[in-house]
């Protein structure tokens, strides 16, 4: 089978993924309205307002969230359709709580979202596969196996506890210790104060990236050394893997230094699975950190989806949950072929 | 099941016994000091009800809130303890009696306990004659500290002060019965006519009245909790202290503070609604105490101070461990009986059903696992059993996944052909055949679940999905972040509960990770 079979084989099995995912998520949000007979629009409005309206002006009102008063089967097949015209057209829908199109909403979010989730990335990454070379060379050591102690403790670690003692430490301990000198904000994203300073200075710009940098550094560390365990271990795991093939023998045979060995034949090789693992990351950095974004009040996509939850916001979560997953199928499509054009030995089956 | 298990140890090439697995195992330093602590947490949610020293539920006020814990009194040396600070507040011994004015109408008694069913108490009685003359104090003074009547009884007890600092807070409790005769007890308004009253009394001897008891009055005994004002604690601790402010030596000549209790009659008993009672009445009031207890609140409670609503720390630290054992082990549980028969059927069966049961795993890994639990504890109630069920719904694909390929890999050895061959069922096949065998590398990974399903319980916790009555380490933190507890400098309700998840799930890490060196043959080759 050639690449061009697999990748249309793959689209279809993509599309049929969607497709699960678009009705798994009309059911999961309908749920209240199914089993208990909760409609949304009861919650907004009093049962004193709904005498007031006529079935006319009610009908409008539940229409405007997808729904129909009191359904029967029909109803349900009805709003299921609307419900898979939308989703297929970007069309999401009015945030029960700020009337605003969900979708607005959510790109409001984003760009701090993927600025958090990709930055602390890119560190835990890098650090991970720095740290993983280097203990690799030499399994069983003081070093691989102190290293390894470390990364089991980061697994074993809940992030947001951490980030809540990077806040302590860093945001309420230091600053007073050391009369403001180190000091770093105890929550938001930015600094609404400077807005002024920003509107007004010819520099504006430079000084909005600062205080947003200055508000990043604490939420990346901690998700940082979140992330950091599972890259560490996977890419040490690795390399010990590849170093015992017999092309690494080759290579040692051959005369090459150590060095040259580990570099040249393992790391690249070791890196190969790596590139995948770190394709789904990408995938899954839409989804946030809700934790972590909770603790630190940054005004991202994983605390919206926590407070749209608890505020019954369901066209909001919905949206975020249709996006997430898709983007996740995207990214295990992409993954699948990245792998394929890396590394010529796989068969496409 | 025992049979199957140990039968796996035979089978594996590499262990003959159980005593060799553990022979290996003991190798690895911090296997064992997993195991250890896996050990200390046990014993901890087991003995909860022994080691919690209060009543553990988040809302229980037992003291101040972000009281620091008592520990911390080493860098403080003139810390005020949070303790009872009255000697003998059951009043075994007979504390001292006073009178003021006449004693003619007053009498007191001390009856000391004899066994535990009946207590000790002071009796205050007042006995009246129609016509006997009381010094009444003409006009009354609004607001004074001393009673209407300069005839009165009391009695005292004196506690010593030794720190160098106000209490935080001071709550005096006293248990009293009242018991009338004559006309205190037929008169409707016969309650009006006395009442009983605690005093603080300097050693510079300046009186401070903190309590006076008002009506219905009852024989049965009633106990009442008096949380002293700021300026009640002023007039009683101030003249004990220096000035915090300018450093000033304390203006009363001794630590030592009289609490006093009397028993006098009112200004109504002279004049009230027109009549005299005084030449009126005839009969006796009898005040009888069982309790006086003074409790001082310095800046520390408990082992581990107290939360945001003023709870013991400590209590809900360990009774938290029972909630993180029992939802990460249960869930864990639930998810691997899932995740193993999923994973054998569509191992062993392959085809349709494998088609099938693998694309149901595939969409469970595309959807968001944290807001999924979120969405479901929210729909479904956050109750324990609830959280158990969320966690265990995407818990299982992971163990279904590796168990297909143990399967698949197992399925067309010789022993699998050959049990084929002779008759024996799927069924059978699958549970005595490709079960023990996939056994071993199914243990490190249920060590490894549990971890996740601790972290996930605490995180959910954390936002609020978790059962309201219940302490959770992870609500114990939502307390303190929500409360704004470090920024008040209380690091104790933040870093205590997230040591203990940590901690916890350190021990099945690094169990689960042994397990992994020991039993995984990939990994033991090297």
């Amino acid at each position: 089978m050639g690449l061009r079979e697999y990748v249309i084989r793959r689209s279809i099995y993509m599309f049929l993924l969607i497709v699960a995912v678009v009705c798994f998520n009309f059911f999961l949000f309908r749920l209240p309205t199914l089993v208990l007979g909760v409609s949304p629009v009861d919650l907004m409005i009093s049962e004193e307002m709904r005498r007031n309206l006529t079935r006319d002006m009610l009908e409008q009102l539940y229409f405007r969230f997808g729904l129909v008063p009191d359904p029967d089967i029909f109803d349900w097949i009805y709003m299921f359709w609307r419900y898979l015209v939308n989703m297929f057209t970007g069309n999401f829908g009015l945030s029960f709580i700020s009337g605003q199109p969900v979708i607005d909403e959510i790109m409001g979010r984003l760009p701090n979202t993927l600025l958090l989730m990709g930055t602390s990335s890119l560190v835990a990454i890098m650090l991970g596969i720095w740290t993983g070379v280097k203990v690799a060379a030499d399994p069983g050591s003081r070093k691989d196996v102190s290293a390894v102690t470390v990364a089991l403790f980061i697994y074993a670690l809940p992030i947001f506890w951490f980030g809540m003692m990077l806040l302590m430490i860093f945001a309420v301990y230091l600053p007073s210790v050391t009369g403001g000198l180190i000091s770093f904000p105890l929550y938001g994203t930015i600094d609404t104060e400077l807005w002024p300073t920003i509107k007004d200075s010819p520099f504006g710009g430079l000084i909005m990236a600062g205080d947003i940098l200055h508000h990043l550094f604490l939420p990346m560390i901690a998700l940082g050394v979140g992330g950091y365990g599972g890259y560490f271990l996977y890419m040490r795991n690795n390399l010990i893997d590849v170093m015992t093939e017999d092309y690494i023998l080759t290579a040692r045979a051959k005369g090459l230094d150590e060095n040259q060995v580990l570099y040249k034949h393992g790391l690249k090789n070791a890196l190969l699975p790596m590139v995948t693992v770190i394709a789904l990351t990408f995938g899954f950095l839409i989804n946030g950190a809700t934790l972590t974004e909770t603790v630190f009040t940054w005004y991202g996509l994983g605390r919206y989806i926590f407070t749209s939850l608890f505020q019954l916001d369901y066209p909001v979560v919905q949206a975020i949950f249709m996006i997430i997953a898709i983007t996740a199928i995207l990214a295990n499509f992409v993954a699948d072929l990245l792998y394929g054009v890396l590394d010529p030995r796989i068969k496409y089956a | 099941m025992s049979e199957t298990r140990r039968g796996s140890w035979k089978d594996s090439n590499w262990y003959v016994s159980m005593s060799g697995f553990f022979r290996e195992y003991r190798k690895h330093r911090i296997g064992v000091f997993g195991i250890i602590l896996m050990f200390f947490f046990l014993v901890m949610a087991v003995g909860a009800p022994w080691i919690a020293t209060n009543d553990p539920s988040p809302g229980a006020t037992i003291a101040p809130t972000f009281m620091a814990p008592v520990w911390m009194q080493v860098f403080d040396p003139n810390a005020v303890v949070s303790k009872e600070y009255m000697t003998d507040p059951y009043l075994a011994d007979a504390p001292v009696f006073e009178y003021r004015g006449s004693p003619d109408e007053f009498s007191y008694a001390h009856h000391a306990s004899t066994g535990s069913s009946d207590p000790s108490y002071v009796n205050l009685t007042w006995t009246h004659e129609a016509y006997h003359p009381l010094d009444f104090v003409v006009p009354p003074i609004p607001l004074s500290d001393m009673p209407d009547c300069r005839d009165f009884v009391f009695f005292n007890k004196t506690l010593e002060w030794t720190p160098e600092k106000m209490p935080n807070d001071v709550n005096i409790t006293i248990e009293f019965s009242m018991t009338t005769t004559g006309n205190f007890s037929t008169n409707e308004n016969g309650g009006l006519m006395f009442k009983l009253y605690i005093w603080l009394i300097d050693s510079s001897g300046n009186w401070k009245m903190v309590y006076k008891s008002f009506p219905p009055y009852s024989s049965v005994t009633q106990s009442r909790n008096i949380d002293l004002s700021w300026f009640d604690i002023l007039a009683g601790w101030g003249g004990m202290v220096p000035d915090p402010v300018t450093g000033a030596q304390p203006e009363d000549p001794t630590d030592l503070l009289t609490i006093g209790v009397g028993l006098a009659p009112t200004k109504e008993f002279r004049y009230f609604g027109g009549e005299f009672p005084w030449r009126t009445y005839n009969g006796s009031v009898t005040a009888k105490v069982s309790k006086l207890s003074v409790f001082c609140y310095g800046n520390y409670y408990g082992l581990l101070g107290t939360t945001d609503k003023g709870a013991d720390a400590w209590s809900q630290l360990i009774y938290g461990s029972r909630v993180s054992l029992t939802i990460g082990v249960l869930a864990t549980a639930l998810s691997t009986v899932v995740g193993v028969i999923v994973g054998l059927v569509a191992g062993y069966f392959g085809g349709k059903v494998d088609e099938v049961l693998m694309r149901v795993v595939d969409f469970l890994l595309v959807i968001p696992g944290l807001p999924l639990m979120m969405v479901l504890a929210a729909f479904l109630g956050p109750t324990v059993e609830n959280i158990i069920i969320v966690i265990a719904i995407l818990g299982w694909t992971g163990t279904s996944r590796l168990i297909r390929s143990q399967v698949m890999a197992e399925k067309n050895k010789a022993y699998v052909e050959s049990a084929r061959a002779i008759g024996a069922s799927d069924t059978y096949i699958i549970f005595r055949h490709v079960l023990p065998n996939v056994t071993p590398i199914l243990f490190a990974n249920i060590t490894l679940g549990v971890v996740g399903a601790i972290l996930s319980e605490s995180g959910l916790a954390f936002l609020g999905l978790t059962d309201p009555s219940k302490p959770s380490w992870g609500r114990m933190l939502a307390d303190a972040q929500g409360s704004g507890g470090f920024s008040n400098g209380a690091w104790w309700v933040v870093v205590f509960p997230g040591l203990m998840i940590t901690s916890l799930s350190l021990a099945f890490t690094f169990v689960g990770h042994t397990l992994d060196q020991v039993l995984n043959p990939r990994l033991r080759e090297r």
